[in-house]
């Protein structure tokens, strides 16, 4: 019965809806009065006597009536208001705008909408039951006990609790259907004034009434039960459709939104899937359009979902009322709320991340409320960690350095810089020899030109094809890609794709890393879209024109700072750009897209290699390749496309706007997501596409503990370079002649070996055409290499010749451990010899009394020539080979060629120059230097261990004790190596004299080097392997047998040299194990206090089927996968050390800072002006003395026992076992040798 | 219309199909012991070596064989071949049987010669480290004094053993490689394989469009490559093999006994077909042949011609109407001469470089 009564009334409503279209006559409002006011009847008395047949039902009933009441009396009392005021104050009301006005279009939705209401009715009703009794058979539920409170006061306070369990959710399922209909309805009619009187009772329903106030913790409780009882795949649904509607919430789809989420939430096996993030926002995203209505039955869904509301919440609602301007009681009413849930008022300006045009809205509903409210400003917050405290004084010496550039320039540096990143890409001229286009060349242009065209058009409409077709399934309330084809526009998505076309290597490549690289690519476009739209452009230039003022030569500052705190100080924190979408869509997504791609471009008939076809033919094609059972599928263009591009011969390179330097100084880090490029994403940590727990735990530490890496970052990313002229020009005539191996200047493809097919005779043998095949084979794979070698070194020279006369700046971040990298890919300082000879310094400073000397000393260093003596007899031997130095800075192709003996080629010639150029300045004192010199680490990881163990011995060898000549780790390895084999041979052991005279500093470097970083037996026993194949008199029978039996003495030898570092690494290995084993990724937190977790986990697969291929996406970076005890356990040891290398690299590049220096690196080796090597020669000494003052390990001991060995280590069985172990593992530290650390402030070669 | 079907053996032709060896020999029950696993893997069974040796037709036309039988173990079988006056070469992977096998070596003097060697191990793909039992080919034959056959002429020697059970599939590979490449064994010539596989094994090898279920790639390219014939067809329970999962537990070991699937073992004839290489199928562009039958298969329900616009930029259907071949079949309904011929047809259609859209490259890279 109820059911029907209600379907009737849905329908007359829809019919009043249709009606209502038109222009309304009074008679007819009239009716519709008369409609509403006879159900509201039916409601109050027959009601009463079915209650008694079916409670279930009629519960259900009056509580969807009355919301849709009250509903009514809200949005006609909002109406009243608004023509009030419209009439009042006409110009007002573009600013309280935001409720739509009623327009045809929207009122025929509505209509259909009311159909379909009473066929949603009738199911609703009967999963509500089916819901009612599981809950009930349950015998808990917690929400609705203070439901239940909401009930007694709103409506008849005699219902047995039993009964209304269900209601709930029932009324806000029903309520969020309504919305819009019943906007329309009521937004016609008259003002009515009893329910505005009655506005103000009814209120309370929707903010929830009191409620005790353990009821948030309860339900928080409640919450968490309920997300651990959710199995992966629903988490992963969750997921899903939380990005579903962030993207809905970006492109301003609400309606599909608020579709999606109500369909979710009327199905009973889906509801359990909503979660407060998912309510809030679709709340965001009707506050932003100041639709109040819509936003409160999302909240009423979100209520009876058991959840309270949270301060996101409460932003969106006073964001909305800001927008709408409704009553100040409403306002107060929610202030008062909020403050019973708990929620202070300044959080919601201090905690939540809004841009300003929202916070202006927000403000403006709380003034309305509380005229005199004053939103709090952040307080400076400063790192209080003893490492750093003199990084933060406030007192003692500060000279920041300073850009040698004006404001002005540097303004408008800014505005280049953000045009390139509005434009996302970049059209840089190659450096390839260019020959005047001839007719063929032009003729190929012409048609490739058409082609595109054709594409382009084809692209548009397959996309608005697809997009059509998934607009329609999305309407019926089911998320699909729908909102991620719309978060670009259309034009920049089909520009994307056809630009991916170009950079297809001609060999193709594989489907599922295309998918996710057009995906990847289109997440990034959308995140620059997102910061583009929201006016927030004008808002960054301002405060990037301000910021300029503390770099600038030509400014004052009262009062010196760091870049990051002056940044923060000139405004509240950026919100955070959009969380990456599951892979899940990603793939889909970019399958989708490639797909488009696949379908949309194809080559006519005119231009396919045979001759003799008609159809045009795919560009595009999808073949297979075989690896073993492995069947993997590539997408490869058409080798007629690949022609007609080398025909054509464009004579650009297109370059993402992330991939070029940035030509102004990066935005300052200030947290984990805001920093870097001016608006394309950065990421403070790289991490693998996909694993979101580097930045989940980067977002969860204090703000003030990442504050060391954060300023660090900042200032690598501050240092300007440019580019060296005249090596680049030296490098140019090589690459555009024939390259220079040698050199490392990377020979064209055409030089590769040809194979020999031209004189294979017709009857050769089955097997001599064997061998011509393998033949084949092998130079096409050589010709393959050096392509992709010389398309590398094409980049880089392209990009320096590019930014030839302009000064650009590198910004960097950091990978997992803690390194840091410039994040631009191509061209950095990072790079081969090659690279690093491209780049100086922009900033020059005199050479001063000793610079000249560093400068020589920097260059036999290059050269590598001298690397056993002390620094005199190195200065000394620069100055003896001054003459071949000059010689090959003047004429560096043509004369003696000294500088290409060197190790570092390049950097020796640019070194070269840079001595010539001074020592002929009239005083070299004076002469501006922009050449970076080095100092380099002398084995940076066994340092960093002897440091730890305290390990004398071990110390002396890589110089941290003082010594007059530099010490070699690897030749005292080498000779205790000979050592133990004398032995050996006297004992008659036959490898131990075969190998007699082998053994030298070269056999066993490579293993010593990498030993920190963990390699094995096994990998060791391969290096060495290596060394003694390319030993010519050496038995070659022998050398697997060598080989082991060196391994082993090297192993030896490095125990006994440095007893501790085995220790540590041991304790370090062994502990990895046992917290993997017990089914943790091992954590840790760096001395300067970034968070670190190792992401190796057991491999999972995705995979997605159907369409052209089914792809598989495997990644062993999924959390929710258990750890790879192997990858943990024997990466711990060198990640640990990686981290702690960071510290002291960071740590350093504070300091340095600090004094004024400018100070760059690449990892263990630093880089500063010459005239400045001794004070960051010292400051290097000193932070590493003190870093290593800390209790390292016994901090890191502390650490892993609180976050690891919880309190349930009395547990039985083998967990409880295992638990024991690892606590008694981790409380075993090590333990200390008698090094005196003190001794390195004194050691010349530490740094060198 | 398919007359070229004729040189193809089917399945259960009725006198290439002998029936089951009786299994009513209860004395092989589950291994319990140490020495009684050792015995495991190899024929032990004198009747079962008779009658394998009778299907072999060695005492026909009194031709003298030579005979390389693989991990002979105990030598049942290489007694029984010894009787009809072939020479033997035995290489035995299992160090264990190697005395034993020289003793026999000793009291038949040149007859039977035994070379510590894993012939599927045979020629690594990296030359550099060998160690026995991995050797070399090209060190090995010479040793023994076996010289090279042309393609042309007669049947060099035959190899009798059986495919490792655990990679059958792998061991298919790497023969079918060096047989349409003439390297390893088949640098010697025809080289003809004796070998009992899994009956499952053997009905994909031998399936044709009438099962497609089976059919797959290696039946295509190893039915162009020769003629296989079904010697004999043995119930497993009489051989027990090296595999270490018959050794796990007795349940996984009943589960085998009584699962028929499992059970049969064929003894095939492989040998390689005299024709292979007489048109413009060669051992230089054999790899693309392979990717064009691997391509294929890789969707077998779609039509040939899709795939062909993936494999070459001629237009499809011309070249299946050249081919003679239907232009509504799907890879799978496809005979394996039918793709020789489809292969042949588009390698002779021009002398042009471009007659294929393949890369060999592109089966090197990693990913």
């Amino acid at each position: 019965m109820a059911t029907l009564r209600w379907g009737r009334s849905a329908a007359e409503l829809s019919r009043a809806l249709r009606s209502s279209g038109h222009p309304c006559t009074t008679a007819k409002e009239g009716i519709l009065v008369g409609l509403w006011g006879s159900r509201r009847n039916s409601s109050a008395s027959p009601c009463e006597q079915e209650r008694r047949k079916d409670w279930g039902h009629v519960e259900l009933l009056e509580v969807l009536e009355a919301r849709v009441r009250q509903l009514q009396a809200e949005s006609v009392s909002e109406v009243t208001v608004k023509r009030v005021e419209v009439t009042r104050i006409p110009a007002d009301s573009g600013r309280a705008g935001g409720t739509p006005p009623p327009a045809k279009a929207e009122l025929r939705i509505g209509g259909s909408w009311a159909r379909k209401l009473d066929q949603d009715q009738q199911m609703l009703q009967k999963r509500q039951k089916l819901v009612r009794e599981k809950l009930q058979a349950k015998g808990r539920f917690l929400a609705p006990e203070f439901k239940l409170k909401a009930k007694a006061k709103a409506k008849s306070p005699t219902k047995p609790s039993a009964m209304s369990m269900a209601a709930p959710k029932a009324r806000s399922a029903a309520t969020a259907k309504l919305p819009l209909s019943e906007s329309q309805l009521v937004s016609k009619q008259p003002a009515n004034r009893n329910d505005r009187t009655e506005e103000p009772a009814e209120e309370p329903v929707d903010w929830g009434p009191a409620q005790p106030c353990e009821a948030p913790l309860n339900l928080n409780r409640s919450e968490m039960q309920h997300s651990l009882k959710l199995s992966l795949e629903q988490q992963t649904r969750q997921r899903r459709l939380e990005a579903f509607l962030d993207c809905c919430l970006a492109t301003e789809h609400m309606a599909l939104a608020s579709r999606v989420l109500t369909k979710q939430y009327s199905s009973p096996t889906k509801q359990g899937l909503i979660t407060q993030a998912m309510c809030n926002t679709v709340m965001l995203g009707w506050a932003r359009k100041g639709s109040y209505r819509e936003l409160l039955s999302v909240l009423s869904i979100m209520k009876a979902g058991g959840f309270t509301p949270d301060l996101l919440s409460y932003a969106s609602i006073l964001q909305c009322l800001g927008r709408v301007d409704r009553d100040v009681v409403v306002i107060q009413r929610c202030l008062e709320q909020m403050a019973q849930d708990g929620l202070q008022l300044e959080q919601l300006f201090l905690e939540v991340t809004l841009s300003s045009e929202e916070k202006a809205a927000m403000l403006r509903a709380v003034l309305k409320a509380k005229p005199d409210f004053c939103p709090p400003q952040p307080s400076p917050q400063v790192n209080t960690s003893t490492l750093l405290r003199e990084v933060y004084a406030k007192d003692g010496p500060v000279s920041y350095p300073r850009l040698h550039l004006p404001l002005e320039t540097l303004k408008a540096m800014f505005r280049q810089q953000l045009s390139l990143e509005l434009a996302s890409v970049v059209h840089v001229e190659s450096v390839e020899k260019v020959l005047s286009p001839t007719q063929k060349t032009l003729e190929a242009r012409k048609t490739l030109d058409t082609l595109r065209r054709t594409w382009e058009a084809e692209l548009h409409r397959q996309l608005q094809e697809a997009k059509a077709r998934l607009a329609q399934l999305t309407e019926q309330g089911r998320p699909t890609l729908y909102p991620f084809l719309c978060v670009l526009p259309e034009d920049e998505l089909v520009q994307m794709l056809l630009q991916f076309l170009n950079i297809l290597p001609a060999q193709g490549e594989p489907f599922v890393y295309l998918v996710q690289r057009l995906a990847m690519k289109t997440f990034e476009r959308h995140i620059l879209q997102q910061r583009r739209c929201r006016g927030q452009l004008q808002e960054l230039e301002q405060r990037y024109t301000q910021y300029l003022q503390l770099l600038a030569s030509d400014t004052q500052m009262a009062e010196p700072c760091l870049p990051r705190q002056h940044w923060e100080m000139l405004g509240p924190p950026e919100p955070a750009p959009p969380q990456l979408w599951p892979m899940m869509d990603i793939l889909s997504l970019g399958k989708l897209l490639l797909e488009i791609l696949v379908q949309s471009v194809q080559l006519p008939p005119s231009l396919s290699l045979s001759q003799n076809s008609s159809q045009p033919v795919p560009m595009l094609y999808h073949v297979y390749t075989f690896r073993g059972i492995r069947q993997i599928g590539f997408l490869r263009p058409h080798p007629a496309f690949i022609q007609l591009l080398e025909d054509a011969a464009e004579p650009s390179l297109i370059f993402e706007a992330t991939d070029m330097p940035m030509l102004c100084p990066p935005v300052p880090w200030s947290s984990s997501q805001s920093g870097g490029f001016l608006l394309s994403p950065t990421k403070l940590m790289r991490s693998v596409d996909g694993s979101l727990q580097h930045q989940n735990l980067l977002e969860s530490c204090p703000p003030t503990e990442l504050h060391g890496a954060l300023d660090a970052l900042t200032q690598l990313g501050n240092c300007a370079w440019r580019v060296n002229g005249r090596v680049l020009d030296l490098v140019l005539d090589i690459f555009r002649d024939k390259g220079s191996a040698h050199l490392g200047v990377p020979p064209p493809a055409s030089e590769a070996p040809r194979p020999p097919l031209d004189n294979l005779p017709p009857d050769a043998s089955p097997h001599r055409k064997a061998e011509l095949r393998a033949e084949v084979t092998r130079c096409l794979k050589i010709a393959r290499e050096m392509h992709s070698l010389w398309r590398e070194a094409l980049y880089r020279l392209s990009l320096a010749q590019h930014l030839r006369h302009q000064v650009f700046w590198l910004p960097h971040n950091m990978d997992f451990r803690g390194r840091t990298y410039p994040c631009p890919p191509h061209f950095n300082h990072l790079g081969s010899d090659l690279a690093r000879a491209l780049l100086e310094f922009a900033q020059g400073r005199p050479l001063g009394p000793h610079g000249l000397d560093w400068l020589k000393i920097h260059l036999i260093n290059l050269t590598g020539f001298k690397k056993s003596e002390p620094l005199r007899a190195r200065l000394a031997f620069a100055n003896t080979m001054m003459d071949d130095i000059l010689d090959s800075a003047d004429q560096p192709m043509t004369g003696r060629k000294w500088w290409m003996d060197a190790e570092d080629p390049w950097q020796t010639l640019a070194c070269c120059m840079e001595v010539a150029r001074a020592v002929r300045s009239p005083d070299p004192a004076a002469f501006v230097s922009h050449l970076p010199i080095h100092q380099d680490g002398s084995c940076n990881g066994l340092q960093h261990y002897a440091a730890l163990g305290r390990d004398s011995v071990g110390a002396s060898s890589v110089n941290l004790a003082t010594s007059d000549t530099p010490q070699d780790v690897y030749s005292g390895v080498a000779a205790q190596v000979e050592v133990f084999r004398t032995r050996d041979a006297k004992q008659g052991l036959k490898v131990a004299q075969v190998l007699e005279g082998f053994i030298s500093r070269k056999v066993v470097k490579q293993t010593v080097m990498t030993v920190v970083y963990g390699v094995t037996l096994y990998g060791g026993r391969l290096q060495i392997e290596k060394r003694l194949r390319e030993l010519e008199n050496f038995p070659q029978v022998f050398v697997w047998e060598a080989s082991r039996y060196l391994v082993h003495l090297v192993f030896r030898s490095l125990r006994e040299m440095f007893s501790s570092t085995r220790t540590i690494q041991h304790w370090l290995t062994e502990s990895a194990r046992l917290i993997s084993q017990a089914g943790s990724a091992v954590e840790w937190v760096t001395p300067l206090g970034i968070p670190i977790i190792q992401p190796y986990h057991k491999e999972s697969k995705l995979v997605i089927r159907g369409g052209l291929q089914s792809i598989t996406w495997n990644t062993s970076a999924d959390v929710n996968q258990k750890p790879k005890v192997v990858k943990q356990k024997n990466g711990f040891p060198p990640n640990f050390i990686h981290s702690l290398d960071s510290c002291h690299m960071m740590l350093t590049a504070l300091h340095c800072y600090r004094k004024g220096l400018t100070f760059v690196s690449v990892h263990d080796c630093f880089w500063t002006h010459a005239c400045d090597v001794s004070v960051m020669n010292q400051v290097c000494r000193e932070q590493f003395i003190r870093l290593h003052s800390q209790p390292i390990l016994e901090d890191l001991s502390a650490f892993l026992v609180r976050r690891f060995c919880s309190a349930d280590s009395a547990q039985p069985g083998t967990k409880g076992r295992l638990n024991s172990k690892l606590l008694e593992m981790l409380l075993a530290v090590p333990r200390k040798g008698d090094f005196d650390l003190e001794k390195v402030k004194t050691s010349t070669y530490f740094f060198s | 219309m398919r007359k070229d079907l004729g040189t193809v053996p089917h399945r259960f032709r009725s006198d290439s199909c002998p029936k089951l060896w009786p299994c009513e020999d209860r004395r092989e029950s589950p291994p319990t012991s140490a020495s009684h696993l050792f015995s495991k893997g190899y024929i032990v069974n004198p009747t079962l070596a008779a009658t394998l040796v009778e299907r072999l037709q060695l005492t026909e036309n009194g031709h003298r064989h030579l005979i390389i039988e693989c991990d002979p173990g105990h030598g049942i079988l290489t007694k029984a071949l010894l009787n009809t006056g072939a020479s033997v070469i035995a290489l035995q992977s299992d160090k264990k049987f190697i005395p034993h096998l020289k003793s026999l070596q000793e009291k038949l003097n040149g007859k039977l010669q035994v070379v510590y060697c894993d012939f599927f191990k045979m020629d690594p793909d990296n030359h550099n480290t060998v160690h026995p039992p991995v050797v070399l080919s090209q060190e090995l034959f010479p040793s023994l004094g076996i010289e090279a056959n042309s393609w042309s002429e007669d049947i060099p020697f035959k190899v009798i053993g059986t495919f490792p059970p655990n990679n059958e599939r792998k061991a298919l590979w790497k023969l079918l490689h060096d047989l349409y490449v003439c390297s390893s064994i088949y640098k010697y010539g025809r080289v003809e394989l004796c070998m009992f596989i899994s009956e499952k094994q053997y009905e994909k090898l031998a399936a044709d469009p009438t099962n497609p279920d089976l059919y797959h790639v290696l039946s295509v390219l190893w039915q162009v490559s020769c003629k296989i014939k079904l010697l004999y067809k043995v119930s497993k329970i009489l051989l027990h093999f090296k595999k270490k999962l018959y050794y796990i537990s007795e349940s996984i070991f009943r589960f085998l006994q009584h699962s028929s699937k499992y059970q049969n073992l064929c003894f095939v004839q492989i040998i390689p077909r005299k024709n292979l290489f007489t048109k413009y199928l060669t051992p230089i562009n054999y790899d693309i042949f392979f990717h064009m039958v691997k391509q294929c298969f890789g969707r077998r329900s779609a039509f040939l011609t899709h795939h062909l616009h993936s494999l070459t930029p001629y237009d499809p259907v011309a070249i299946l109407n050249e081919a003679g071949i239907n232009t509504n079949f799907k890879s799978c309904e496809v005979y394996p001469q039918d793709y020789k011929h489809l292969f042949e047809t588009i390698e002779c259609s021009s002398d042009n470089d471009n007659k294929w859209l393949y890369d060999r490259v592109l089966e090197n890279i990693e990913c």
